[in-house]
């Protein structure tokens, strides 16, 4: 019997057994990284930027709790998302605002760097550090604190943290390129992944929701980077997949009033592969649709794939188009939970959720969500004419809230 | 004075076979069992003892007999350790039962031989999903229903066409933090393996491991046997994932003498469970203020030639207290206790004369 | 095993890489031992496309088998996907991290098989060490993602309105991600400079390393940033 055959069971996230798992944190594996951070703060290794409040305590994988705070937050965006899919970071900012959260969007931050770094190699341990070390120090100055768009950056910030912790050597060397740099040497006390944010205001969307999702089905991509790098440091819910897979995504989607369906590949990686997503992207497009988006469609028929990552969205939706053209059970449409969330408390699908930069059809998706696609194409037709014609220099936030 | 009393804590193989010898060589035993029968854990949850495959309550019915009506064994069921003052000779010990009662008890020697218990897949580190699948079950729970003499699907009641045994979960592991070989679950998994085809002999069953631990007569007794008379088939590779298609388990592995990833899909899948100290273990180690040693099993001196005297003048360690051990061992040591318990006691009570 | 694939390599030269590997700082956490359970494989992307096993680099590193450890080198670490999925190993190696160390190695020598595999990402290098940013709007164009469809060049021909219509302040530029200010730059360049990674490319791409030193100096010098 081929495995693909056979269906995926239509229970949700809710396990099929009884048997329950109480995580104990006395248990953890490792030691709690944030105390050694905070042990590095109290000798003057460096300084440690607390979490705003109010903030969240998120479970996480070994049943610790996490800080992620409401707001106040310094957005270390994404160059893939910015560049990209724009509407991953504008989504994210409208639900800031939409909540009427403080929030800061920085011009003196990098990308972390790690995509060319996982890409090419063209880059070592200590520049890597040093990249990171002065995006934070970046953030501590305005007094803001740093939440994380990307996986990867999240995923590699918490290496960089674990390496800096336990090698002083490092601590030294990076220390001395932020010193000359006349910046002051700081580490988080937390680092935080945006979808953590998610997670944390997921019932204040939930009462704020517009469109009636019950009828929509959605397949979730947990990013790699997000929870397989340091997967000590990532939100892990018991209510979700009995505390076994993470959270992240997942419960947000559920808490709005869409279904989430399983498959098979779940664990599966997107097939972004940082150096084959530009140079040999015959990888990609065969993982990304033979192992994941057929199998979605094949075990669970989802009206959207929602996922957490620049990686992931971009593979995961630009694979598409290809493999449709060869007539293969393709054509899911792939954006973040943000996008998502935001559609789903009244964002504008082009204004806000900026689809038009998406490749595969969202249209039919929009449609069962209950937008009326063509007119708000119409409208954002209407900004871009006015855009045109100089009677508008850009469209603004006041105009899309 | 010196109590000429010994304590023998937990009654699995080793605390009964410390009682048994201790007493047999003339000194009084206290044998305190927090659960309410003797026997310890293959007792209470093994249908049938490796390598022999004997029914467990006939192959232990004797000892456990022998312990119960031996006039110099005072036997305390349902009772915990709660407390311990003094030191070698004049141990105070403060009992407590199961309805609250705390009784004090002076003795001049301890064996602990509180054991260990089953690792819990909750907390394993790949996706075998023993809290989201019924039909993931651990080794502990095939005994049970082997107890009730079949072995079935949990979801559907039903005898399962094809089986899998998932070998060293929760041993062998830095990412759990058990960095030993639980050394009996090669040879459970295996004798499982042969009673699974007695009971269902069109059944397939595989067993996926690393490294299979069949040291001394288990080779031909177990391995070879299931291997040669029930063709078991041995997998070498650990399975990653286990996730629920239609109503059967894919599980996701690398076949590693082939060298290339495999999907299988089966009916019923058997974690093998190592072995962890148990609580009471834990516990007795902090009473008696036992060292543990780097694995966090309760230490001993003198290793490999004595394997029961611990640190503490006065107290000794029987069977899987120590470490992960087979029932062979934990008897071995149960006896190697009480001679070193007894001795202790005599010149203990010389010194002072 | 016996290894024949590059014989003209002297084996003193395979030493030498393999001990450049060997002395990275994070070589000692990301490799205890291998008793080859395979579950880094099962776990692996790239092991479903391709001849690659994370299992096999892993063992061949703590065997410290130099003749296959240079194949690896050449033939197979630009395979993996970085996707670290095989850090599930429960003997805590990290065979996706050991790559990126061989990776450093292969690029820090200029192996002929590591240009090889960059070919074509040369531009991707000088956008993200130039303008901190890893990719840009006006990187979407219709001749470098042929595979992906119209929509990139919907995207190429409408992309100076399009990134105009976006409400946050950050986001109107098109050579890019974002709106990087001057000094963040000019850090960004400090630090290449000061950590040596500047020099890694020289091995890469003399060419590249050239322009790209060009770019950075002149900058740094018009600011008065000095290095070091």
């Amino acid at each position: 019997m081929n495995p693909k055959d056979l269906p995926m069971v239509g229970r949700g996230t809710v396990p099929e057994t009884q048997r329950v798992f109480r995580p104990d944190p006395d248990q953890t594996p490792d030691d709690d990284i944030r105390e050694a951070v905070l042990e590095l703060g109290r000798e003057g290794e460096w300084i440690v930027q607390p979490v705003p409040e109010p903030y969240y305590l998120a479970p996480t994988k070994y049943g610790r709790s996490k800080k992620v705070p409401f707001e106040k937050t310094w957005h270390h965006k994404s160059c893939g998302q910015c560049g990209h899919i724009p509407g991953y970071s504008t989504s994210i900012f409208w639900l800031n605002r939409f909540l009427g959260y403080d929030y800061f969007d920085p011009r003196d931050q990098t990308s972390c760097t790690a995509w060319n770094y996982y890409a090419s190699a063209t880059s070592n341990q200590v520049a890597q550090a040093a990249v990171a070390m002065r995006n934070f120090s970046a953030a501590y100055e305005t007094g803001y604190f740093p939440i994380i768009h990307c996986g990867t950056s999240f995923g590699h910030y918490k290496e960089v943290r674990h390496e800096l912790v336990h090698n002083h050597e490092l601590r030294r060397k990076v220390r001395d390129v932020i010193t000359k740099l006349n910046r002051p040497f700081v580490m988080p006390e937390e680092l935080v992944h945006y979808s953590e944010w998610m997670y944390a205001i997921r019932d204040q969307l939930k009462a704020r929701v517009v469109h009636d999702l019950s009828g929509i089905t959605a397949t979730v991509h947990p990013a790699c980077h997000y929870y397989k790098l340091q997967t000590g440091d990532a939100i892990y819910d018991p209510e979700i997949y009995g505390g076994q897979r993470t959270a992240a995504v997942t419960a947000v989607v559920q808490e709005l009033g869409a279904q989430v369906a399983d498959y098979s590949t779940w664990y599966d990686c997107c097939g972004f592969g940082f150096r084959h997503i530009l140079v040999q992207r015959d990888f990609t497009r065969s993982f990304a649709t033979m192992r994941k988006i057929e199998v979605m469609k094949a075990e669970a028929n989802p009206d959207v794939v929602l996922t957490h990552d620049t990686g992931c969205v971009t593979s995961l939706d630009k694979s598409q188009f290809a493999t449709q053209a060869h007539g293969r059970n393709v054509g899911v449409p792939v954006m973040s939970e943000s996008q998502f969330a935001a559609l789903a408390v009244g964002a504008h699908p082009f204004r806000v959720a900026q689809l038009h930069w998406h490749s595969t059809d969202y249209r039919p998706l929009l449609t069962k969500m209950g937008i009326d696609v063509e007119a708000a194409w119409a409208e954002f037709q209407e900004d871009l004419a006015k855009i045109e014609h100089g009677s508008m220099e850009y469209l603004t936030w006041e105009s899309v809230l | 004075m010196t109590h000429d009393r010994i304590l023998v804590v937990g009654a699995g193989p080793a605390g009964l076979e410390a009682a048994r010898g201790a007493a047999d060589l003339g000194k009084d035993v206290l044998l305190v069992e927090a659960t309410d029968q003797l026997g310890g854990t293959p007792y209470a949850h093994y249908a049938t003892l490796t390598p022999y495959l004997k029914d467990t309550h006939e192959a232990m019915g004797p000892m456990v007999e022998g312990v119960q009506t031996h006039p110099r064994i005072d036997v305390r069921l349902k009772t915990r350790l709660v407390a311990s003052q003094g030191e070698a000779g004049q141990f105070v010990v403060t009992l407590q039962d199961d309805r609250g009662n705390q009784a004090q008890e002076a003795v001049g020697a301890v064996v602990i031989a509180t054991g260990f218990r089953h690792f819990d897949p909750g907390r394993e580190t790949q996706l075998y999903g023993y809290y989201e699948f019924d039909d993931v079950i651990t080794l502990v729970d095939a005994e049970h229903m082997m107890q009730q003499g079949k072995i079935v699907r949990p979801s559907t009641g039903l005898p399962p066409e094809r089986v899998a045994f998932i070998q060293c979960v929760g041993s062998r592991d830095r990412q759990i933090g058990n960095q030993w070989c639980s050394k009996v679950c090669c040879g459970i998994a295996s004798k499982q393996s042969i009673e699974i085809k007695r009971m269902v002999p069109e059944a397939k069953v595989f067993i996926f491991y690393i490294d299979m631990r069949m040291y001394g007569f288990w080779e031909d007794q177990l391995y070879w046997k299931a291997q040669e008379e029930y063709k078991v088939n041995y997998v070498r590779g650990i399975v990653t994932e286990i996730l629920k298609k239609g109503d059967k388990l894919l599980m996701k592995g690398e076949d590693t003498t082939m060298g290339r990833p495999v999907e299988l899909l089966m009916d019923l899948i058997i974690l093998s469970v190592g072995m962890e100290p148990s609580q009471g273990t834990l516990d007795m180690a902090q009473q008696f203020h036992v060292p543990r040693e780097s694995h966090g099993f309760m230490a001993t001196v003198g290793e490999p030639l004595d394997t029961v005297t611990t640190p503490v003048a006065g107290v000794f360690v029987a069977g899987a207290a120590a470490g992960p051990k087979d029932i062979e061992d934990s008897v071995s040591m149960g006896g190697a206790a009480a001679v070193k318990a007894v001795t202790f006691l005599n010149r203990l009570s010389q010194q002072l004369a | 095993m016996l290894s024949n694939l590059y014989p003209e390599v002297p084996l003193q030269e395979k030493q030498r890489l393999f001990d450049q590997v060997k002395a990275d700082p994070r070589y000692e956490s990301y490799l205890y031992g291998c008793y080859e359970c395979g579950i880094c494989v099962a776990a692996c992307p790239s092991a479903r496309f391709y001849d690659f096993s994370p299992r096999k680099i892993t063992q061949t590193m703590a065997r410290e088998d130099i003749e296959m450890f240079y194949e690896h080198l050449n033939d197979d670490i630009w395979n993996c996907s970085q996707c670290f999925s095989c850090t599930r190993c429960p003997r805590q190696n990290n065979p996706g991290g050991l790559i990126t160390i061989m990776r450093e190695v292969a690029v820090n020598n200029g192996l002929k098989s590591t240009k090889e595999a960059l070919a074509g990402y040369t531009r991707i290098i000088y956008k993200i060490m130039t303008t901190g940013t890893q990719v840009s709007p006006d990187m979407l164009q219709e001749d470098a993602f042929p595979d992906w469809g119209p929509q990139v060049k919907e995207v190429a021909s409408h992309l100076d309105l399009w990134r105009r219509a976006l409400p946050p302040e950050t986001l109107h530029t098109t050579g890019l991600s974002w709106q990087v200010e001057e000094r963040t730059m000019l850090e960004l360049y400090t630090i290449w400079k000061l950590t040596g990674v500047l020099d890694m490319i020289s091995e890469l791409d003399e060419g590249l390393h050239d322009i790209m030193e060009e770019v950075m100096d002149d900058a740094l010098e018009d600011q008065g940033f000095t290095v070091g």
